[in-house]
C-alpha cells in the first residue's frame, strides 16, 4: 500500500517534474480563461492561425535576439531580471510575428475578394513555412522538435518567468475588462455605441492571444496550442448558458487538465503536450455526451418527452 | 455627472447635412444626404434594400465616417454623443447571435455599462434601471431566460429594454417588426409612442409601409441621398413612393373591388415586400384579374356542394 502512494508521489520528487506540473497549470489556466472569449468570439481558427504564425517570431528570437540577450546580461548573476531579458527575444519576436500575421489577415481580406478562411489559411501557412525555413538553416541555435512539440520538462528559467509575466498581464487584464470584452464578443456594435473603444478591445483580445499562444507553444508546441485556447471553453461552453460560470469551467478545466496530463505524462515516459490535449478532448466528450442541457443525451431525452407529449 | 449642460436634459436634435458615405471598394452608399429632426418623434426611414439604410443608421452611431457631410446631435459630433451613450440601438435578429450564454437581464445590464465604473460593477441604480425598463416591455418574469430561448417577439422586447435601460435620447430600430407576432407588434408602438411622449428621437427603419401612417408621425424616403422628408401626411404619398422605390414596388390596383358602384369599386395596395392578401366586402377575397377567374372559382364552390 505505501508502495503505491510513494509511486504516486514519485513525479514530485523531481525539480524538474514540479516545475513542468505547475508551469503547466498556470499555462492552461490562463488559455482556458481566455479560450471563452475565441470560441464565442468565432476566431477559433484565428486561434489556430496565431499559434502557427508565432513560428519565424520565435524563430528570429533565437537565432539573433537569445544570443544579444546573454551577452547583454553577461556579467551579471542570474536573477529575476536577467531572467526576464532573457526571456524577452522569443516573446516580443512571437508578440511581432503573431500581431504581423494578424495584420496581414486584416489587410488582405479587405484588399480583396478572398473569403476570410482562405485568407487565414494562406497567410498562417506563408508564416509558419518561413519559421520553418528559418530553423532549418540555422539548426544549432534552435530545436525543431522543441517548438512543434514543446518541452515544458526541460523549460528553462526565462522561459518560466516569460510564462508568469504573459499569464499575470493575461489574466489580470480579463480578469479586469471581462465584462467588456464580453460586450465586444456578443455584440460589437453595442460596444460602440456606448462609446467603448471597439477597436481597441478587438487588438487587446487579439493581442493577448498572441501571447498566450508563446506561452503555450512552451507546454504542448505550435501543433497543439490551439486545443488549448479552444477545447476548455467548447466544453464550458456545453456545460452552461451563463458567460460568468463559463470563465470558471473553462480556466478550471485548463488548470485540471494541465495539472493531471503532465503529472501523468511522468509515467507514460514524455510527450506532456500529448497528454494534456488527449484528456482535454476527453473532458470534452464527456461534455459532448452527458451535458445536462446541451449535451447529445440530453437532447435525445427533449425529443423523447415532446414526442411522448404530443403523442399521448 | 460633468459640469457641462447634459444632453439628456433637452430635446434631442439630429441634424444630417450633406453625408456622403463610401465604402472602401469604391461604392458609394450615400450621396449629399440631409433631414433634420426634434424630438419627440416616431420617423420612419423608408427605402428599397441597398438604399442606404443601414449605412445612415452607421454613420449616426460613428460606424462609417462620411467622406463628406457631417451628422451632429444638438450640435455635438457624434463621437462627444457617444460617450454620452445618448444613441441606442435596437438590432435586427439576424445580427444578434442567440446561443451567446447570456441572460435576458445580462443584455438589459449591457445598456447600462456606458454609465458604470472601469469593472462594469452594477450599481443599485443600474439594477433598478434594468428592472424598471424590463417590466415596461413585461420581460421582468423572464429575467433568468437565455436569450436563445425567447420567442420573436420577446427577443425584440428584450434589445427594446436595453435600449431603455441605457437612457437612449436617440433610439435607432431597426426593422423592429420582422418576426414578431401581431401583439408584440402593437406593445411596441405603444412603448414607442411613450418615448416619443418623453421627447425622444426615435428613427425606425423598416419595409412595413403598411404600419408606418399607423405610428410615424415622420418619415425620411431614402434612395442614395434623401429623396422627400417630413410629416408622414404630406410625404408618405404614392407619388413620392412610386420614385423612392421606382419598379421594385409591387402595385396592386383592384379595378373591381367588392366595394360597391358609387365608391369607384377601386383600392390601390403598395407592397415592397410580400404580395398582400386583401379581404373586400364581406370578407371576399380580392384578386387583380377577376374576369376568368371568377367563373372558375364559382364553378369549383359550386362542384364542393
Amino acid at each position: 500500500m505505501s508502495e503505491f502512494i510513494q509511486s504516486l508521489l514519485a513525479p514530485f520528487q523531481y525539480d524538474y517534474m514540479l516545475r513542468a506540473i505547475w508551469v503547466s497549470a498556470l499555462i492552461g489556466g490562463t488559455c482556458g480563461f481566455l479560450s471563452s472569449f475565441i470560441t464565442l468570439k468565432g476566431w477559433s481558427l484565428m486561434g489556430d492561425a496565431l499559434s502557427h504564425a508565432v513560428v519565424p517570431g520565435v524563430a528570429v528570437g533565437y537565432i539573433v535576439g537569445v544570443p544579444f540577450a546573454h551577452e547583454l546580461v553577461r556579467e551579471y548573476h542570474r536573477s529575476a531580471v536577467t531572467n526576464l531579458i532573457l526571456g524577452l527575444p522569443l516573446v516580443l519576436g512571437a508578440f511581432v510575428a503573431g500581431l504581423l500575421a494578424a495584420g496581414t489577415m486584416a489587410f488582405i481580406k479587405a484588399k480583396s475578394r478572398i473569403r476570410e478562411d482562405a485568407t487565414i489559411g494562406i497567410v498562417f501557412t506563408a508564416y509558419f513555412a518561413l519559421g520553418l525555413l528559418l530553423i532549418s538553416l540555422f539548426p544549432a541555435s534552435v530545436d525543431l522538435k522543441v517548438i512543434l512539440l514543446g518541452n515544458i520538462l526541460g523549460i528553462s528559467d526565462p522561459d518560466i518567468w516569460q510564462v508568469v509575466v504573459i499569464s499575470a498581464v493575461t489574466l489580470l487584464v480579463v480578469g479586469l475588462k471581462w465584462k467588456d470584452l464580453m460586450l465586444f464578443c456578443f455584440d460589437p456594435n453595442q460596444a460602440r455605441t456606448l462609446g467603448l473603444p471597439a477597436g481597441g478591445l478587438h487588438v487587446t483580445l487579439l493581442a493577448l492571444l498572441a501571447a498566450t499562444a508563446v506561452a503555450a507553444l512552451q507546454a504542448v508546441g505550435a501543433c497543439l496550442v490551439v486545443a488549448m485556447l479552444v477545447t476548455p471553453g467548447a466544453t464550458a461552453y456545453l456545460l452552461t448558458d451563463r458567460f460568468g460560470k463559463m470563465l470558471w469551467l473553462s480556466s478550471g478545466m485548463g488548470v485540471a487538465t494541465s495539472l493531471a496530463g503532465a503529472y501523468g505524462s511522468y509515467y507514460f515516459n514524455g510527450a506532456t503536450g500529448g497528454c494534456i490535449v488527449t484528456l482535454q478532448t476527453l473532458v470534452f466528450l464527456a461534455a459532448f455526451v452527458l451535458a445536462p442541457q446541451h449535451g447529445i443525451l440530453a437532447s435525445k431525452r427533449r425529443a423523447r418527452l415532446t414526442r411522448t407529449v404530443s403523442t399521448g | 455627472m460633468t459640469a457641462s449642460p447634459t444632453l439628456r436634459d433637452e430635446l434631442p436634435r439630429l441634424a444630417i447635412e450633406g453625408v456622403s458615405v463610401a465604402y472602401p471598394n469604391g461604392h458609394l452608399a450615400l450621396d449629399n444626404a440631409s433631414f433634420q429632426l426634434s424630438g419627440g418623434t416616431i420617423c420612419a426611414l423608408v427605402g428599397v434594400n441597398g438604399s442606404g439604410k443601414s449605412t445612415l443608421f452607421k454613420s449616426i452611431m460613428g460606424f462609417v465616417k462620411p467622406k463628406a457631410g457631417s451628422v451632429r446631435i444638438n450640435g455635438l459630433s457624434v463621437r462627444a454623443v457617444l460617450k454620452q451613450h445618448l444613441v441606442a440601438y435596437v438590432p435586427q435578429a439576424e445580427e444578434v447571435d442567440w446561443q451567446f450564454p447570456v441572460s435576458v437581464w445580462d443584455v438589459a445590464m449591457m445598456g447600462r455599462y456606458g454609465a458604470m465604473n472601469f469593472l462594469r460593477i452594477p450599481r443599485v441604480a443600474d439594477k433598478l434601471k434594468v428592472e424598471e425598463s424590463l417590466r415596461r416591455v413585461s420581460m421582468w418574469d423572464f429575467k433568468d431566460r437565455q436569450i436563445g430561448e425567447l420567442s420573436g417577439g420577446q427577443k425584440k422586447r428584450v434589445f427594446l429594454a436595453r435600449a431603455l435601460a441605457q437612457g437612449g435620447r436617440v433610439i435607432l430600430l431597426d426593422e423592429p417588426f420582422t418576426g414578431v407576432d401581431v401583439k408584440t407588434e402593437e406593445a411596441i408602438i405603444a412603448l414607442l409612442r411613450e418615448l416619443r411622449a418623453a421627447g425622444c428621437i426615435i428613427l425606425v427603419s423598416t419595409h412595413n409601409l403598411g404600419s408606418v401612417p399607423e405610428f410615424c408621425d415622420q418619415v425620411v424616403l431614402i434612395n442614395r441621398t434623401v429623396l422627400a422628408y417630413g410629416p408622414t401626411a404630406s410625404v408618405f404619398t404614392e407619388r413620392n413612393l412610386t420614385a423612392a422605390f421606382g419598379g421594385v414596388l409591387r402595385q396592386f390596383q383592384f379595378d373591381q373591388s367588392t366595394i360597391q358602384d358609387h365608391d369607384g369599386r377601386t383600392i390601390r395596395v403598395l407592397s415592397d415586400d410580400e404580395r398582400p392578401l386583401v379581404f373586400g366586402k364581406d370578407g371576399h377575397l380580392e384578386y387583380k384579374d377577376r374576369g376568368e377567374h371568377e367563373e372558375l372559382l364559382k364553378q369549383r364552390s359550386e362542384q364542393h356542394e
